[in-house]
């Protein structure tokens, strides 16, 4: 990204975190969504009617010249004119066009996020024909010349009062600031204009293959009074809502309103088909069929599946970042997840780099996307091929490339750091020197400490471990457990010596490599991913255990992906991958007698991101946790991101981090528990750091340390 | 609980206001009560067989039958009958074609709706045969699922009623009026 273009975005940031009234109301608002949502979905099996929708999507995707084929064949058949449109351009003049030989001189629009796309607005009024928006929304950020912020709530971004200042300016009276009479206010101005109007424009959500049928599914009503009112009605309609049957079509109903809106069904769905009578007058139907970049992604392996897409915005409703800095700043004409990836497609990888860099990873918007898209794993992609093409950077290059593919010269350096801290900072307020963490922002929390002895030197070798059988697993610490947070691995020594099981430490083990992936150096991770599968499946091990879901998502996915092609390493990498195993899940199979029964107090969980939504685990820590004696109080939204994201937080977009961070200790506070407990060693660096310096006297701990501590002989 | 149970829930959820009428007499009488101003009356196949227009007419209800282009903007009721309904959703499905339907059921501020509860299906993929069949005929077409009344969010998220449509819709269950799915 160049450097103005970054200093722009960063400058847009500042200014979205100044704007603390918005930022309030989308907290609110996904809080509310989230709730609400859990409702609409009761009783229904969220996970299978998804892979329903992300398979017939997928016909469509397999077969899409045919489909389009028998959608224009039927819709011609009952009277409406087809049109494709290969690009915006060609969308807009061929309605422009249209427009004209009409002698259009008003078109009245319901919401259609397609014309954004295009910027149709623009080329009508350049042609001299007033494009008017109907849907509330839409009309008020019209008003207000502004973009939409959200796919399904155009203006969530402003207030009542700025809404009634706008309405003032079309009425000529100063409008009392009240909802329900503002709403009263433009369904007087909007009414008539839908009866002047030549021409009426649309999207729709569903183009139905087998009968030509368009649906627009709507709450207001303004999309049945464009679609049948004026004599001419355009439908601009990508190609990617394109679905085989009716039956398909009832099956995105099941979950778009619930996902969009949390309603079981929008006020109106209208099935339309062919141009609909009018009283003395022919009426006509038009529909534009837009590519506008969609073959192009299509024929993207890597991002064909965010063609599946339903517009539903549930994406951006849960994004930690959306919350934070708003639509505006975190999309562009759409926002949200999808709106990063679309916008790859659409403006261009540059454009997009700077969104996709403001993504913290988190997977919220995986986890809830009613099509199945993994919009993450989509970004991570989209962030190497830029990563491909800028190039890395000097500092990042030689962490990397010097420093990380070198494990011995990596290991000295952290050791060095430890000793290095002391006389300059002397106590717990040090410079942390975990690779990418350059940074010694500590306004905000405080950083860790690099231990004097790191965990390869702490832990008993197997011999002296109290064991009587033969059984053994291999521990997998990764950085922060292995220099940060040593605990962490002793206390699972214990917890599985207690059940009869050795654990050793392969020591030619490094860091997994996930920085270096993740910061686009996919060479310098396929060499790290060699070093680990060597040193990890050296004595054979039964089982490796991983203290860390970042670490366990290296070596059970990507070390597979990046080894796949390599010969003498693809079986081996695949080999690992099949026992690697999650500690809270191993530990919790394993059994454990906790200690008599105690009392410890109430804690709260974190569910960290990659543990909960990559690895799908997070009620065997809460079980461990509840059977050693704690009391489980669940804090607000316990899966919400806790702001680290790796170097996000340090080197990527620190201050928004700090915001999500200050959502994760309020939330935290707000259980009353005294001790919150998390599975990643990553967040309890952000979560210890931000409570040490709020000096709120809560702990943080990881799962494995406090379940060592209360086994019988413990003690801290 | 059967499904009309089920229906008036779900439909009283999303906002709508549904009420059993024992017989023709009671409709009118509801309607006469409920409906303001002047009521659009479109040509529907039980609103021919109650013979609607004569009994409002009777209890004083100005009816509007025709020349709908001009007049349905200023109406203040609309009259429709219902193809049928989805129980799980409250939703009544209304093969509105004929542009009088089409009036009648958009513009005004109140909507009655009445629906034989013969007709109320489980689900909408209970209904994916007869949609079909109003879907796949020659001939063009609108079909309008119609759940509790026009609704917007679009102001701090404050859910507010009526802002382009219907602020008011009411589904009078009335038996033994029809049983076709492709007759409203
Ligand atoms: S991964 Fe998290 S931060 Fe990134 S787009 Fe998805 S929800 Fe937003
Ligand atoms: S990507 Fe998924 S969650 Fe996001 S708008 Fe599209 S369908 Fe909805």
């Amino acid at each position: 990204m160049n450097r103005q273009r970054d200093r722009n975005y960063r400058a847009r940031i500042e200014a979205a975190l100044a704007a603390t009234r918005q930022q309030d109301a989308l907290h609110r608002f996904g809080d509310a969504y989230l709730e609400a949502r859990r409702q609409a979905f009761t009783g229904m099996d969220f996970e299978a009617l998804r892979q329903n929708v992300s398979r017939l999507k997928d016909e469509v995707d397999s077969h899409r010249e045919d489909y389009l084929e028998q959608f224009s064949r039927l819709a011609r058949a009952a009277g409406a004119r087809v049109f494709r449109a290969v690009d915006g351009a060609a969308a807009n003049a061929y309605i422009v066009d249209l427009a004209r030989r009409h002698g259009v001189r008003l078109a009245v629009k319901s919401k259609s996020m397609t014309s954004e796309e295009t910027g149709l607005n623009a080329a009508l009024r350049q042609a001299g024909v007033e494009a008017l928006e109907t849907d509330l929304g839409e009309w008020i950020v019209q008003l207000a010349g502004q973009r939409p912020s959200h796919m399904v709530m155009p203006a969530i971004h402003m207030f009542r009062d700025e809404v009634a200042a706008l309405f003032g300016e079309v009425t000529g009276e100063a409008e009392p600031v009240d909802i329900q009479h503002l709403v009263g206010v433009a369904r007087r101005q909007l009414r008539n204009r839908f009866l002047e109007a030549g021409m009426g424009i649309s999207g729709a959500s569903l183009a139905v293959a087998e009968t030509g049928t368009l649906a627009l599914v709507t709450n207001e009503g303004n999309a049945r009074l464009v679609a049948s009112l004026p004599p001419l009605h355009v439908v601009l309609v990508g190609i990617d809502k394109l679905v085989p049957t009716l039956e398909d079509a009832l099956c995105v109903l099941q979950v778009l309103p619930r996902s969009a809106t949390a309603q079981v069904m929008t006020s109106y769905v209208s099935w339309i088909r062919g141009p609909v009578p009018r009283e003395g007058q022919a009426r006509e139907l038009h529909i534009v069929l837009l590519d506008n970049g969609r073959s192009t992604l299509a024929a993207d392996a890597d991002c064909k599946d965010a063609l599946r897409c339903l517009k539903c915005g549930a994406c951006a409703n849960v994004c930690p970042v959306y919350q934070t800095i708003g639509g505006q700043v975190f999309g562009d004409v759409y926002v949200g997840a999808i709106g990063l990836v679309l916008t790859a497609f659409f403006s261009g990888l540059e454009p997009a780099g700077e969104l996709i860099g403001a993504c913290i990873g988190c997977r919220a918007c995986a986890a809830i996307c009613p099509a199945a898209i993994d919009l993450e794993e989509i970004i991570l992609r989209l962030r190497r091929r830029i990563g491909d093409r800028e190039g890395l950077g000097l500092a990042k290059s030689l962490v990397f490339r010097q420093v990380l593919r070198n494990r011995r010269l990596f290991h000295a350096l952290l050791r060095g750091a430890s000793l290095l801290q002391k006389p300059v900072f002397g106590g717990r307020d040090s410079i942390r020197h975990l690779p990418l963490h350059f940074s010694s922002l500590t306004e905000w929390r405080t950083l860790p400490v690099i231990v004097e002895k790191p965990l390869r030197d702490l832990l008993p070798a197997v011999e002296n471990q109290p064991v009587s059988g033969h059984r053994q697993v291999a521990l997998f610490a990764g950085c922060a457990t292995d220099f940060v947070h040593p605990r962490i691995g002793l206390s699972l020594v214990k917890l599985l010596n207690r059940a009869d099981m050795a654990v050793s430490f392969p020591l030619q083990q490094t860091c997994c490599g996930i920085p270096a992936l993740y910061g686009g150096d996919r060479e310098t991770a396929t060499e790290l991913a060699r070093q680990n599968v060597r040193a990890l499946l050296a004595d054979n091990p039964q089982a490796v255990i991983t203290v860390c879901p970042t670490c366990s998502t290296a070596l059970r996915r990507h070390f597979v992906e990046l080894l796949q092609d390599d010969a003498e390493y693809a079986e081996a990498a695949r080999r690992l991958a099949g026992i690697t195993r999650d500690a809270a899940v191993f530990v919790a199979e394993q059994g454990p007698d906790p200690a008599a029964h105690v009392q410890r107090g109430t804690l709260t969980y974190h569910d960290s991101c990659h543990l909960k939504r990559r690895c799908g685990v997070w009620q065997e820590p809460r079980q461990l946790l509840s059977e050693a004696g704690w009391q489980v109080q669940e804090m607000e939204r316990a899966d919400r991101c806790c702001g680290f994201g790796g170097s996000y937080s340090f080197a990527g977009y620190p201050e928004i981090s700090r915001e999500i961070t200050k959502d994760k200790v309020n939330a935290i506070l707000r259980s009353g528990a005294a001790v919150v407990a998390t599975d990643c060693p990553g967040c309890l660096i952000m979560l210890r750091g931000a409570l040490e310096k709020r000096g709120l006297g809560l702990r943080a701990a990881h799962t494995l340390e406090l379940l060592g501590e209360a086994l019988p002989d413990s003690s801290r | 609980m059967d499904l009309t149970d089920r229906f008036t829930t779900a439909a009283e959820r999303a906002g709508a206001r549904v009420v059993r009428c024992p017989r023709r007499s009671a409709l009118l009488d509801y309607l006469a009560a409920e409906a303001a101003g002047s009521i659009l009356l479109p040509n529907f196949a039980v609103g021919s067989r109650l013979n609607l227009a004569a009994g409002l007419r009777q209890r004083n209800c100005p009816v509007i039958t025709e020349d709908f282009r001009r007049l349905a903007p200023r109406a203040d009721s609309g009259v429709t009958g219902a193809n049928f309904a989805l129980a799980d959703t409250g939703t009544v499905v209304l093969d509105s074609t004929d542009e009088p339907l089409r009036l009648a059921s958009t513009l005004p501020l109140r909507h009655f709706v009445i629906l034989d509860p013969r007709k109320i299906l489980a689900d909408s993929m209970a209904a994916v045969g007869v949609l079909g069949q109003l879907q796949k005929h020659p001939d063009p077409g609108f079909t309008a699922f119609i759940t509790g009344p026009s609704r917007t969010a679009d102001i701090e998220r404050v859910l507010t009623i009526g802002v382009h449509g219907p602020a008011q819709l009411h589904i009078l269950l009335l038996q033994g009026v029809s049983e076709d799915l492709l007759e409203s």
